[in-house]
């Protein structure tokens, strides 16, 4: 089966290559893939387990990446101590 | 007061103008700040340090962009300068991340140094786990100094799109490059984490 998959991903027409698809992994993962690249892009995925695994990392990675850093982003305030050494340090 | 009154008053020096500017953008611009350096004291000194340069260069804002956009670029520089100049350590070549592949275009060899391989163990437990990735991690703040491990541009364009969310288009108008360039370097950056997160002997961060 592994062999068969190999000999389609290598010689069947429109096919992509494992390259091809790092070389759209960044816009599949955006959505920016066109209708066409898509339905190809996800053919070779379910042909090739390497790409499979390769790609699922690659958004593990994002996702990881962004709960690794989840902060409070935008606070509704800043310390008013902040505020007023702000306020003096540009008072001339 | 809208934001065009605000501005008037602002180019006029007027003090209860800039309270209100602090008051109103600081803490979103504060949160900006917070995501690149990672560090609240930081953070506050380089809040100081942005409105300082506003209050500096008022005079220079053209009213092509909004209010918020030009503070927040200068947040964002301020913020990336501070990053450059704790940057004590060696950063890495990327180079050693890029994938190899045979004739056909099948990954083949990988480098040594990198954990791609679907057959990895690491990457089973290292990527599916966000826990024990984390204990792993020990502290978020690992995490963040792996990334500014990477070089400058690379690490700039992550923080950016990846931890502070800006849009592609956003991220390319604060750092001055097409957004192509940002395209570009952020998945490299990824690439770079992605390996470096799926050893754990990446994650011990001097």
């Amino acid at each position: 089966m592994l062999v068969i998959r190999r000999l389609m991903t290598r010689y069947m027409p429109g096919m992509l290559t494992c390259q091809q698809v790092d070389s759209f992994l960044y816009d599949f993962h955006e959505g920016n893939l066109s209708f066409a690249q898509n339905i190809k892009f996800k053919f070779h995925l379910s042909m090739c387990r390497d790409c499979q695994a390769y790609v699922a990392g690659y958004k593990q990675t994002i996702q990881n990446i962004k709960a690794g850093a989840a902060i409070e982003q935008h606070p509704q305030k800043i310390p008013e101590d902040l505020v007023q050494a702000i306020l003096k340090s540009t008072k001339r | 007061m809208s934001e065009s009154g605000l501005i008037d008053e602002l180019l006029k020096r007027n003090d209860d103008a800039f309270e209100t500017l602090v008051r109103e953008y600081g803490p979103s611009m504060y949160g900006v700040i917070l995501a690149i350096v990672n560090n609240p004291s930081d953070a506050q000194d380089c809040l100081q340090k942005a409105f300082v340069q506003v209050f500096e260069n008022i005079q220079s804002f053209r009213r092509d962009a909004s209010l918020k956009t030009w503070l927040h670029r200068i947040a964002i520089n301020t913020a990336l300068m501070l990053l450059r100049s704790q940057k004590r350590q060696k950063t890495v070549p990327l180079e050693d991340y890029s994938q190899h592949y045979n004739q056909y275009g099948e990954r083949t060899a990988f480098s040594a140094d990198t954990a791609f391989t679907a057959k990895s163990e690491s990457f089973d437990d290292s990527s599916n786990n966000i826990e024990q990735l984390f204990e792993r991690l020990e502290t978020k703040t690992s995490l963040h100094q792996l990334i500014c491990q990477l070089p400058e541009k690379y690490c700039n364009v992550l923080l950016l799109r990846d931890i502070q969310g800006l849009s592609t288009k956003e991220t390319s108008v604060y750092l001055e490059v097409s957004e192509s360039v940002v395209k570009t370097q952020l998945h490299r950056a990824r690439l770079f984490l992605k390996a470096a997160l799926s050893k754990p002997n990446n994650l011990r961060v001097k």
